[in-house]
């Protein structure tokens, strides 16, 4: 590929962001703007800031490598990734944004009223949105690595760079518009593409070759207990990791009430299922088009590589220069998000929360997923976020479950079943990268949900039953903010207290 | 950056710190009802079921999702005429999976989004009504 594809991209990417970045600093100046400009962010635009920050590298480079390898059990992934928001709505949503929490260690402590828990809960915070973190620069890598030929480093290097500049300077205004734009660009650079590839093929004259040797719609393997374990085991991952997920929560404080952000996450949903369409059709010309990735070639640059394969010239480069841009987007949208909740995170806990430790903060969440993805390798973006969401699924999940629909949970349950489901998780995470391939134990430990999450659940129940005692003191005043509906929005005038 | 002369001084910059925690407690998002609830043990017996009655349907519709999603996984992978069956070229588990599924997702959220609102109605009615 031109590698001056690559940098125009990139360096048009890099500098919308931080000019939206800048644009929306101006317009933020108070402290109501700070925090309660959220009043004034429509749904629409709260929607498509949490679609933009969501769409990570799994979702834009990943899929359609996965699909490539394995072909329809691929599929699964972007349904647990769309009906992980539909689990958010119905257990989560509207309780979270009325409990006010600002991050999930704000949310443990008014809820258990410990902070002990607390600690608990922001230390695996910051692992989680650490390991979220590193597929992101990975794909980064890989980008910068399949269009400029430029070494892996630079890539993540650029990512962290413009993400720390634009968090260091912005507030959560300014990011939420870019998130809210990085969700259109990354929706028209797979659609566009995708879209004119499709019309070129279906129009007449002789069309690229096909790879032979390749189905291009394999059917679904044929079923046996390891495979329904591992597609059970993945979708139980997907659907109650995301729940859990830093950077998801602190977009829903941005809706006005509990309603709104029950209406928030139905346009959410709405927004993943069209963005989803398209991964499935780069996979698909993938399998069709490009030669079967070789060993030390990742699949995961299908989506890189589909338009200037199969169109050539100018039109060519444009849509390849489009989908770069997008890959960009994607990274460094997701970083951003995780970087500022993070920061948020860390800050308050470590380091007293003044602006300064904000800052300091927002670096070292930033670097330190650096240091990993230079260590690490690559092998499969969707695969290795989906083993975050397991992890998620096995320590955040039951705390907020528990926590918003059972009065039972004391703060000793919850701490144990997160070191329970974070221990186990862990371990296995580490145990299943090292196994051999025909071990009779790999699915049990690279797709660990399905045993790792009742795991925490059961310990969580029995550990706050043993401990009734120890039931918050506030609990029922606590519910009660949590489940009962704020006023109807008829009687109250949203936009007065803008100013 | 330079302000013109008819306009008035820009509000000066506050710094936002820690603890965050107090940021939620807003007087706008209590409300009558909550009050209500909070000062009668009628009222807490009110919240309860309202809590009772949200859990239910949200277990209700994700069984009903799961449902579902198992009905497909079934078609896809044990139903050899649907495996078989192409649509435009397609085959049908493919179409299934890669866009028959959102809709199912679309259709349990906005149930679940119609029957919550309608349950939190319920309640401020009975609420308003002492």
């Amino acid at each position: 590929m031109n590698p001056s594809i690559g940098y125009t991209a990139l360096i048009l990417v890099s500098v919308t962001t931080a000019l939206i970045g800048f644009y929306g600093l101006r317009v933020s100046r108070t402290t109501s703007d700070f925090y309660v400009a959220s009043r004034t962010v429509r749904p629409w635009w709260n929607a498509s800031a949490i679609g933009g920050e969501y769409l990570s590298a799994a979702s834009f480079l990943g899929i359609a490598g996965l699909i490539v390898i394995s072909g329809i059990d691929a599929l699964w992934f972007p349904i647990g990734y769309t009906a992980g928001y539909l689990m958010l709505l119905f257990f989560v949503a509207a309780p979270l944004r009325r409990s006010g929490a600002y991050t999930i260690p704000d949310f443990a402590e008014a809820r258990l009223e410990s902070t002990t828990a607390r600690y608990v809960t922001s230390v695996l915070v910051v692992i989680v949105g650490w390991f979220y973190i590193v597929p992101q620069l990975h794909g980064a890598a890989l980008t910068i690595r399949t269009t400029t030929g430029l070494p892996s480093w630079v890539g993540a290097g650029v990512v962290v760079v413009v993400v720390v500049l634009t968090v260091v300077t912005g507030g959560m205004r300014s990011i939420t518009f870019v998130q809210a734009f990085q969700y259109w660009l990354k929706l028209t650079a797979l659609a566009v593409p995708a879209i004119f590839i499709l019309l070129m093929l279906a129009g007449e004259g002789p069309g690229p070759v096909l790879q032979t040797g390749t189905e291009l719609f394999p059917p679904a393997a044929p079923i046996t207990g390891d495979s329904s374990y591992r597609t059970f085991s993945l979708l139980i991952a997907l659907l109650f990791g995301t729940l859990g997920l830093p950077h998801v929560l602190v977009r829903f404080y941005t809706n006005p009430n509990g309603a709104a952000a029950r209406r928030t996450t139905l346009i959410v949903l709405g927004l993943l299922t069209i963005f989803y369409l398209f991964p499935t059709i780069y996979g698909v010309l993938g399998r069709a088009f490009l030669p079967m990735p070789g060993a030390g070639e990742s699949p995961d640059a299908t989506v890189l590589l589909i338009p200037g394969t199969l169109v050539g010239g100018v039109a060519g480069d444009m849509l390849s220069a489009l989908v770069v841009a997008g890959a960009f987007a994607a990274f460094l949208s997701t970083t951003s998000g995780l970087v500022v909740s993070l920061a948020g995170v860390i800050s308050q806990d470590l380091l007293g929360g003044s602006v300064r430790g904000f800052r300091l903060a927002a670096v070292l969440a930033a670097v330190v997923p650096f240091g990993f993805a230079m260590m690490t390798d690559s092998l499969a973006l969707a695969g290795s976020v989906g083993l975050v969401f397991a992890f998620t699924a096995s320590t955040i999940c039951p705390l907020l479950l528990l926590g918003i629909w059972w009065r039972g949970l004391t703060d000793a349950g919850a701490v144990a079943g997160m070191l329970t489901g974070g221990l186990l998780c862990g371990a296995a995470i580490l145990l299943g990268s090292g196994v051999a391939h025909n071990s009779p134990w790999r699915d049990v430990l690279t797709q660990p949900a399905a045993w790792t999450v009742p795991a925490a659940f059961l310990v969580t129940i029995l550990v706050s039953k043993a401990t009734k005692h120890r039931r918050s003191a506030s609990l029922s005043r606590f519910m009660t903010k949590l489940h009962v509906p704020e006023r109807p929005l008829a009687q109250e005038n949203p936009r007065s207290q803008a100013g | 950056m330079s302000l013109g002369p008819g306009r008035p001084p820009a509000p000066g910059r506050v710094r936002v710190s820690a603890p965050r925690t107090q940021a939620p407690h807003l007087p706008a998002t209590t409300s009558v009802s909550q009050e209500v609830a909070e000062q009668s043990a009628v009222g807490e017996i009110m919240v309860q079921s309202l809590i009772r009655s949200q859990l239910r349907l949200a277990l209700v519709v994700t069984a009903g999702f799961m449902a579902s999603l198992l009905f497909c996984w079934v078609l896809v992978s044990w139903v050899p005429f649907f495996s078989q069956w192409r649509i435009m070229g397609i085959p049908a588990p493919w179409l299934l999976l890669g866009v028959g599924a959102y809709p199912i997702i679309g259709v349990c959220a906005w149930l679940y989004v119609r029957a919550a609102t309608k349950n939190e109605a319920q309640y401020r009615d009975l609420v308003e009504e002492k």
